[in-house]
């Protein structure tokens, strides 16, 4: 027992659906937050997808005000391009170390007004874009991004280059000196004196967000890599309106219209072997709608969907399914044992367990449904956090059944796909049950305080 | 009402490609920017985010706006965001108004750009011609009873009312049964760890019971709520008693049951025939007597049993459209239980797809499945019936192709689950809505799952949907979450864009009363005229269109304005 005085000021981690909604709850209830999250935006996942299961609404559309609003919110401390580097401490008492990337861009004078990213010479791979199209070094990952002012991604700028090379043996070509944006940016805002920063904070209580990744692909090895077989956050991008093809469903490798798609569940998931024992949760549906979306998009199409049992357990999900089969899309019960490429088209082996027997289809594209996994980095947070998580780095609750929201740890809860494979609404009530806990742990404080003080 | 010279700005939003892949914005632009009062226009390709929000403040205070039109999506989604855009920038935020140029232009005409675009330039017009009378408006102030009602003394009512009396707020607990616990009580032990719910039950129960800031009413039900979010009035009946309780918020948690047997003629009525909640019971631990299961006809060990799923979930024609979610799981359980009880007995499990999505689970079925002592079958069973000592069960296994006879002790049947009788009725009082199979509704399924429509009022638990134990918690402590935010405003603010009577002309016939789905309007037998209670009226308009004498009309939404609209609407296409 410590007599500090309680802080009632919460730190959640992870800038995705959940981490936001047990933002603004918190923040809404009365209490300050620091929300941290480790891109130049907050938006997670949910941002990326084309349109969201089983009502079709664009997550631009429904997502973007959530943003705004922790960007405008009195209560909510928005610290982006930032990780949490180490915690000290316990419920009421944590001593937070955030590590504040330099973003090389002077937040104040700023105006976001595009003409750095519009103008710089360097381009990469997009992460917003799941690597299907390329970005800028001095970027913004999407329009929309909160904040919208952009950050230099110093592994890639010439600039930083050539600063390194001059400072260092100046062996091989030397890099442009560009300084392109310094010269066009209207307002000086530019800084590329700016050095990463280590923010100490205390706060009472903390709720891990921190969200997913898919399986990488390389670890199925009998699916082949190819510029045509796509992950599932991937096709939504290609689904997309604000996507690297505008919503226009073409194949990467040549630009022609997918004719024959294959969508295969379960890479990965349900699958101890080669990938994980659990399941994704999120495949059955996300597949189903993609199909649906792919169908819009080419009516004389033909999608076909490789399942080993359709989960449509949310509200309205079963009835979604059933419109995308009366829509022409064909299931087949079996898993595929091999993709690979044959000239043109992709082959994919499978097996339809229903009829027993083989099939094989030539297709144009292949969209994977890979695994649910962690994000990246999540076991090396959770052991600065101290709390407990499972073989997969998904956080263990403190009661699987009665205490979903709780980690091993007091005072620090858990909120959306950290905690396992989820769906929106679920990460959302999550978001919100953790912020109640939140919020009732500091009530409780209260009288906890006065009680210490007796003592 | 007279129109003023107002400087009118309007911001045209692509929405991506939603309004943009249709509508020619540049167009839309060069339009509007020709129409009488309109200063500026421009078009922008996401107005709702930050870089939009600004281009919206800059023009205001450069170009002194005195009047907004955003076209773009529909109003539910950003008409709070650009109203609070003009008012961060001194603008009263009545003075702006959106343009539905997305749900009710582009995407039902994606396949006419030309007649979009028109649509488009009417739609903005008629919603200029309304914003130049419309008033300039302040939020009503109402008062805010902190002290929440919550229904349902279910897993999920119990952990709302802890997480809201913990956090400091008054409530009062209301469960129709004699006793606290719902159906999680029942149970006979929860997967994947095989505990007892008992253990962690009856201290939360006791918890509530002793809890200074919890009234709990026991054998009790809601008997009518009257008010509105911050002023609830509850009149609870308690046998033949009535009290009344003052709150500002309801949790709603009444939670589901079973689908009536009898709805599934293919199941006979037979005591060997047993539905999942029943077989908890047989199976929890006082009545294993030794350890042994017993079937119900004549108390014998059942050695052959057969577990049906899908007893009406995803059955349409019999049954439920929608899977119930947690069947999957709780079978699992029982086979696992019951091959624990009986190790010589054999487990059959008749299912349609496997469901074990969240996690543990699929690792878990996996085990139960993996037992020499259980056989999963794939296909629906078409028909069960007695036949001597012994149950027939006749099904298919679509993965051999084969129909099966399989002859058995004993069936448990995992009914669909229901939202528990009576919610409809409780709905209606509560004035919130439900689904067509009852389930209450949300106000919106992705990004306000435990809110209803109706303000103040949350959804908790499996009365909205099939959910397991963990995600009801989830939902509760989130319903929570959002009463303990309400509360902790200094006041409450309502939404002035009411109806109101004009008493000199109204004379108090009372069609409006009923065509009011909020309640919000009263007769004043006295003065013979209709009166709204405006912080109850969502102005949603009907009364006004109601009204044969005119004298109920809408703030900012006055005949008037209705009248210069439709003047503009149809010009655009001659």
């Amino acid at each position: 027992m410590n007599n500090k005085p309680f802080i009632k000021r919460a730190l959640v981690i992870g800038g995705g659906i959940a981490g936001i909604q047990a933002a603004l709850d918190i923040a809404d209830g009365g209490y300050e937050v620091i929300l941290v999250e480790r891109s130049p935006s907050i938006g997670g996942h949910m941002i990326q997808y084309a349109e969201v299961f089983p009502t079709l609404d664009c997550p631009q559309c429904i997502m973007t005000p959530k943003m705004v609003e922790i960007a405008q919110h009195p209560n909510v401390k928005l610290m982006t391009y930032a990780v949490v580097q180490k915690v000290n401490g316990s419920a009421g008492n944590f001593e937070v170390e955030i590590f504040q990337k330099a973003r090389k861009v002077d937040v104040k004078k700023c105006t976001g007004c595009g003409t750095c990213w519009q103008k710089c010479p360097e381009k990469v791979s997009s992460e917003f874009n799941a690597g299907m199209a390329k970005r800028t070094t001095v970027y913004i990952p999407f329009p929309q991004a909160v904040p919208a002012k952009p950050v230099i991604d110093t592994e890639h700028c010439r600039y930083i280059h050539y600063q390194q090379y001059m400072a260092g043996k100046r062996e091989g070509k030397k890099p442009p000196e560009c300084r392109i944006c310094e010269k066009l940016c209207p307002v000086g805002a530019i800084d590329w004196e700016q050095r990463d920063e280590i923010i100490k904070e205390k706060v009472g209580a903390i709720v891990v967000a921190t969200g997913f990744d898919l399986m990488p692909l390389s670890r199925i090895p009998e699916y082949t890599d190819d510029a045509d077989v796509l992950n599932g956050i991937q096709f939504e991008r290609l689904l997309s309106p604000s996507g690297p093809t505008a919503g226009v469903v073409m194949r990467p490798s040549d630009g022609k219209t997918p004719k024959e798609v294959v969508f295969i569940s379960c890479c990965g998931s349900r699958d101890p072997e080669h990938g994980v024992p659990y399941c994704s949760r999120v495949c059955c549906m996300y597949l189903a709608k993609q199909a649906l979306l792919y169908k819009h998009a080419v009516p004389d199409g033909q999608a076909y969907i490789f399942y080993i049992d359709t989960r449509s357990t949310g509200k309205g999900y079963e009835e979604f399914i059933q419109r995308v089969v009366s829509d022409g899309v064909l299931y087949l019960r079996g898993k595929v044992s091999r993709v690979f490429r044959e000239g043109d088209k992709l082959s994919v082996y499978g097996a339809d367990t229903l009829s027993g027997k083989r099939v094989e289809i030539a297709a144009d594209l292949v969209v994977l449904g890979m695994a649910v996994v962690p994000s990246d980095g999540t076991k090396g947070l959770l052991t600065k956090l101290g709390i407990a998580f499972d073989e997969a780095g998904f956080v263990v609750e403190s009661h699987t059944k009665f205490r979903p929201l709780e980690t091993s740890v007091p005072g620090i809860f858990v909120a959306g796909m950290a905690q396992g494979a989820k769906d929106i609404p679920d990460s959302v009530a999550q978001g919100s049950g953790a912020a109640g806990r939140v919020l009732t742990l500091f009530a409780q404080s209260a009288s906890a305080d006065k009680a210490l003080a007796v003592v | 009402m007279t129109k003023r010279e107002d400087r009118i700005g309007v911001f045209v939003c692509h929405c991506g490609l939603n309004i943009a892949g249709t509508v020619d914005v540049q167009q839309v632009v060069d339009e509007i920017k020709k129409y009488p009062g309109v200063v500026h226009a421009e078009h922008y390709m996401y107005m709702c985010s930050d870089p939009g929000q600004e281009l919206m403040r800059k023009a205001i205070r450069e170009k002194g706006l005195t009047a907004v039109v955003n076209a773009n999506c529909s109003p539910s989604l950003h008409e709070r965001t650009f109203r609070r855009v003009c008012a961060s920038v001194g603008l009263n935020p009545y003075r702006c108004e959106i343009a539905n140029i997305r749900e009710q232009c582009s995407w039902p005409h994606t396949n006419d750009k030309e007649t979009a675009t028109k649509k488009a330039i009417a739609i903005i017009k008629t919603t200029i011609e309304r914003l130049r009378l419309n008033m300039m408006l302040t939020p009503l102030v109402i008062p805010l009873t902190k002290r929440a009602l919550v229904i349902g003394g279910g897993i999920a009512g119990i952990q709302a009312a802890l997480d809201i009396a913990n956090g400091g707020y008054e409530v009062v607990l209301v469960e129709k049964e004699t006793h606290l616990g719902g159906h999680v009580m029942e149970l006979s032990a929860t997967f994947p760890t095989l505990e007892s719910p008992r253990d962690f039950l009856i201290p939360r129960i006791n918890e509530v019971m002793t809890h200074p800031n919890i009234r709990l009413y026991l054998n009790s039900e809601v008997d009518k709520v009257t008010g509105y979010v911050g002023s609830f009035s509850v009149k609870i009946r308690q046998k033949e008693k009535i009290v009344e309780e003052e709150v500002g918020a309801i949790v709603t948690a009444p939670g589901f049951e079973l689908l009536p047997r009898e709805k599934l003629p293919v199941f006979p009525d037979d005591p060997d025939i047993v539905d999942g909640l029943q077989f908890e019971r047989i199976l929890s631990p006082e009545k294993l007597v030794e350890g042994k299961i017993k079937r119900p006809s004549d108390g014998r060990v059942p050695q052959d049993i057969v577990f049906i799923q899908c007893a009406g979930s995803r059955d349409p024609e019999h049954g439920m459209p929608y899977c119930s979610r947690v069947c999957c799981m709780y079978t699992a359980k029982q086979v696992l239980l019951y091959r624990k009880a009986v190790p010589e007995g054999q487990a059959y499990v008749c299912y349609m797809d496997i469901r074990s999505d969240a996690k543990g689970y699929e690792e878990f079925f996996q085990q139960v499945m993996s037992d020499d002592g259980v056989l999963y079958v794939r296909g629906n069973v078409s028909r069960a019936f007695r036949d001597g000592d012994k149950l027939k069960i006749w099904t298919v296994d679509t993965l051999s192709g084969k129909s099966l006879e399989i002859t058995a002790d004993m069936v448990v049947l995992a009914l669909a689950m229901v939202p528990r009788s009576g919610t409809r009725e409780l709905a209606r009082k509560l004035n919130i809505s439900v689904n067509e199979h009852g389930f209450l509704t949300e106000a919106h399924i992705k990004l306000r799952p435990v809110e209803s429509l109706t303000s103040g009022i949350f959804l908790a638990g499996a009365a909205q949907w099939p959910r397991d134990i963990p995600d009801t918690i989830a939902s509760a402590s989130a319903a929570a979450s959002k009463v303990l935010s309400l509360f902790s405003r200094k006041e409450l603010l309502h939404e002035p864009t009411t109806a109101h009577v004009d008493e000199e002309v109204c004379s108090g016939c009372g069609v409006c009363v009923p065509v009011c789905t909020f309640k919000a309007i009263s007769i004043d037998e006295k003065k013979k005229v209709a009166v709204v209670n405006e912080a109850l009226c969502e102005g949603c308009g009907s009364c006004a269109a109601t009204c044969p004498s005119k004298a109920m009309q809408h703030r900012n939404w006055s005949h008037r304005q209705l009248l210069a609209m439709i003047d503009v609407a149809g010009g655009g296409y001659v």
